[in-house]
């Protein structure tokens, strides 16, 4: 269809010498536009193309993208001729360019093979760091937000040790199980070479969400890739946050959970992994702990169960790295307060349940928890106290 | 014919001296009543007529004119009828003038001419210089507590008259009352298990320490902050007094003695509204649930559940121990020194105790957390997370230690306090604490420690050495605190989780 070229929207001489993957990023932008609407559009015509035909407002004939549009494609396309209009390509790449992010449409070469491969694949990814860490061995390691102290250390533990044998830890940096994972990961990294962690979040890439985590953003970035479907500026709205867990469970070899409630996001991080025939195994966790409850039900369908990060690389048919002791750093606790240490335990107690344990008074138990958490030994959040394991930040 | 009585009226909780002037003369009949009299105090008028008629007595036909001085301030209530009838009598030459001289009248009237109590009897009549006072009956054994004025209780109008023409004897004062033991409130043995919940409970009550509860649903939170005023040590009679001007005041029933002799313990529903809670109103100023837990224990149940702009009027007199509401009409100060205890669940779920604990998301807690503000959170200096007991400790059948001993330890403690010239170490001034609370070698390590690990700010450091002052009070350890003592502290100064909700 013959267009003058001054009728394309935002369009001009300056929009032609534009790569594929500005108007790529511009469709991206759209309302209403999801992963299974925008690869079938790009699948069918390459960005600058489409986004002509998406401003002109002409109907799609091709019936991979009639069938992903479904009934309603007329209304559809009004509407994003509407919001054609107000987006400029020009000044949406120029923004990209601005921010450092690196955009791989689908079918071209610099998209990840992984994800081209996959049931449902993103349109459009933006990645902030180097994509090529997608080519390892690559294990997710996700959990609940609401996580135990002693969660957060096994994730920690665990994304340390993958990354140290060669695995990148794939997640999705919210708060808990997964910032812990790649935390873990980041340190390995500190201590020498180990894999690069692989971050996937829902909302754009210049909107850190949590607003608590820009640091570990940063430091993922920098040290590995942060990967979004989402075009710059999209704010976390709640269906992103299932997209991502697709993506996260489509990039990994293998799903670890490490702690979950009985539902929950990593559940759907689970079910997806499934889709796909991807292995999940889970961290075991105490009957009475509400945060183990998924992990617990995920072992009695049968599951791995995950004790280190040697079960992990077995079953992703590597050779497991060896029990590697960490030198234990922490001072010994004092005679006194190794009783206390014992009643405190791994799950959190509360001080009256430690002073029934011990038949201690608190005046006698809390100088105890003070020393021992000055030295490591024991994590305070809150009224509640946690044992912890050496080398646990 | 002129006559001038001597009253009172409310202002607050306090009593104000009136005069009650009547004017009778000549000219078209009529009552008038001038000097800011409030709808109540204007309907005087066709109370004391009533009564003077009821009680045979003889309603001037004539130009009334009654004046309440000073005139600038607002009168409230149906306290001055006694006066006003009193002086109506004398202007119209029913009594003679001697009979008001070096008296004070203060009572309402019933229309069969019968003298009814008042509420706020004890601040008024502690407002009046003469040296008589007549009351109504049901006011007598208030009334006595001043004790500076014969008190004359009388029922009737009629008897009032008689006795001051001299036609009769005056009514006899009521028999002093044997006061019996004040009834005791619930006792701490009840509560079984609770090691720190319970001794944070003590520590509140010898320091004054505010305290913060946290906890699931049952786990007991109630039944504990109930048992909190027991604990605090009987009034001293100055004390006694201002609270039971208060509830006076405020209309309250008043213990059979008169006198409010044990801390009262208030507990208002979490609707309630500012006012309510800390005083005011637009017609007459009555004092809030603050001020009625005056020297007493302020509770208050799910202090999450309050509206948010309601508790932050709590800040100042938390801090001043007064409260000073200022309307239109008038301004008045209310005392509000209170021992204030909150009880909360640790998350809008409740379950959310320890760590993953509860599906709660951060956003729901961080709204939960918000309904408490920062500032007032910072004034509990005592945080605790209370559990659901173990079953073990709620069958044992071995009964905890009982209110009465726990009393005797903070007795001690209060003693220790007022060592200090303070009545607990709650009120230790900034500046006296490095007199007062030094720390040891390891205690100051301990603290560097929490500061740096940000578990303390600067103001909550002196929160944690008063808290810790008590700890070593209570231990009968008067030297400079050491580790075990502002390890204690810190230990019942958990911040509840919710409040921690951007948990990394």
């Amino acid at each position: 269809m013959a267009r003058a070229l001054g009728d394309t929207p935002g369009g001009g001489a300056a929009a032609s010498g534009l790569p594929a993957e500005a108007f790529a990023a511009a469709l991206a932008g759209l309302p209403g536009m999801g992963p299974a609407r925008l690869s079938a559009i790009l699948r069918a015509e390459p960005g600058a193309l489409a986004w002509e035909r998406i401003g002109g407002g002409a109907e799609w004939r091709d019936a991979e993208v009639s069938a992903a549009l479904g009934a309603r494609s007329d209304a559809l396309f009004a509407r994003w001729r509407r919001a054609a209009r107000q987006i400029d390509p020009i000044a949406v790449w120029q923004t990209i360019v601005d921010e450092g992010i690196g955009v791989a449409v689908i079918g071209s070469a610099a998209y990840p093979p992984v994800l081209a491969a996959d049931i449902e694949p993103p349109g459009v990814v933006f990645h902030r760091g180097s994509p090529d860490v997608v080519a390892g061995p690559r294990v997710a390691v996700v959990g609940t937000r609401q996580c135990s102290a002693t969660g957060a250390a096994i994730a920690w533990e665990l994304g340390g040790n993958l990354a140290a044998a060669g695995v990148s830890v794939v997640s999705g940096l919210a708060s808990g199980i997964d910032a812990a994972g790649h935390r873990g990961a980041l340190a390995a990294m500190g201590d020498g070479a180990a894999a690069p962690p692989i971050g996937v979040v829902g909302s754009g890439l210049d909107v850190v969400y949590p607003r608590g985590q820009a640091e570990l953003w940063r430091a993922v970035a920098s040290h590995g890739v942060l990967l979004s479907e989402a075009p710059l500026g999209a704010r976390p709205e709640r269906w992103r946050f299932p997209a991502r867990n697709r993506i996260i469970a489509a990039l990994a070899d293998l799903v670890v959970v490490v702690e979950s409630h009985r539902a929950g996001g990593s559940m759907h991080t689970v079910d997806e992994a499934d889709r796909r025939g991807i292995d999940v195994m889970a961290v075991p966790g105490s009957i009475r702990a509400p945060a183990s409850a998924g992990t617990n039900g995920l072992l009695a369908e049968g599951r791995a169960p995950v004790c280190c990060a040697d079960d992990v690389l077995v079953a992703l048919g590597l050779r497991p790295a060896g029990r590697r002791p960490r030198g234990e750093t922490r001072p010994r606790p004092d005679a006194g307060d190794v009783p206390v240490l014992e009643a405190v335990g791994w799950q959190p107690a509360s001080l009256d349940q430690i002073g029934v344990r011990t038949g201690h008074d608190l005046a006698v138990l809390a100088p105890a928890l003070d020393r021992l958490c000055e030295s490591g030994w024991v994590a305070r959040r809150g009224g509640w106290y946690e044992r912890v394991a050496g080398g646990t930040p | 014919m002129l006559a001038s009585v001597a009253s009172a009226t409310l202002l607050g909780v306090e009593g104000r001296p009136v005069r009650v002037e009547v004017h009778v003369s000549k000219g078209l009949p009529g009552f008038t009543v001038v000097g800011l009299p409030d709808t109540t105090c204007r309907e005087a008028r066709d109370r004391v007529r009533a009564a003077l008629m009821s009680s045979h007595l003889a309603w001037p036909n004539a130009r009334v004119t009654v004046n309440l001085a000073p005139p600038g301030m607002r009168k409230v209530g149906a306290g001055l009828d006694l006066a006003i009838a009193v002086a109506l009598l004398v202007a119209s030459e029913q009594l003679p003038p001697t009979s008001c001289e070096g008296r004070a009248f203060v009572g309402e009237l019933g229309l069969d001419g019968s003298v009814r109590a008042v509420p706020g009897a004890l601040p008024l009549i502690d407002a009046l210089a003469d040296p008589e006072v007549v009351v109504p009956a049901g006011c007598a054994v208030e009334a006595q507590l001043i004790g500076r004025h014969v008190i004359r209780p009388v029922g009737r109008l009629e008897d009032l008259v008689s006795a001051l023409v001299g036609r009769g004897p005056w009514p006899d004062p009521p028999e002093p009352v044997v006061l019996p033991p004040p009834a005791p409130g619930p006792d701490l043995a009840d509560v079984r298990g609770q090691p720190a919940a319970r001794f944070a409970l003590e520590v509140a009550a010898a320091g004054g320490h505010h305290l913060l509860l946290v906890g699931p649903p049952g786990a007991g939170k109630t039944m504990l902050a109930r048992r909190l005023a027991g604990l605090l040590p009987d009034l001293n009679p100055s004390q006694a007094l201002e609270t039971t001007c208060i509830h006076s005041a405020a209309g309250q029933p008043l213990p059979p003695g008169g006198l409010i002799r044990r801390p009262p313990l208030r507990a208002p529903h979490h609707g309630a509204s500012a006012v309510s809670l800390v005083g005011g109103g637009s017609g007459s100023m009555q004092p809030g649930e603050v001020s009625l837990a005056h020297n007493g224990v302020l509770f208050l149940d799910e202090v999450g559940e309050f509206e948010p702009l309601v508790l932050d009027n709590l800040r100042q007199p938390l801090e001043e121990g007064v409260i000073r509401v200022a309307r239109a009409a008038a301004k008045v100060t209310f005392p509000a020194r209170v021992l204030l205890v909150g009880a909360m669940n640790p998350c809008p779920c409740g379950e959310g105790g320890p760590p993953g604990g509860c599906r709660c998301s951060g956003t729901a807690r961080a709204r939960y957390a918000r309904r408490l503000s920062g500032p007032l959170l910072d004034r509990f200096d005592l945080r605790v997370e209370v559990g659901r007991p173990d079953v073990a400790e709620l069958l044992d059948s071995s009964a905890g230690e009982a209110t009465i001993e726990v009393a005797a330890r903070v007795a001690l403690a209060r003693d220790a306090a007022a060592e200090r010239n303070v009545s607990a170490n709650v009120e230790l001034p900034a500046w006296r604490l490095d007199d007062m609370a030094p720390l040891d070698r390891a205690a100051t390590r301990l603290v560097e420690r929490a500061l740096r690990a940000g578990r303390l700010t600067g103001r909550g450091l002196g929160g944690v050495r008063r808290v810790a002052r008590t700890i070593a009070d209570l231990a009968g350890h008067s030297g400079p605190l050491g580790f075990e003592h502002v390890s204690t502290a810190l230990a019942l100064r958990a911040d509840p989780l919710c409040l921690d909700w951007r948990v990394a």
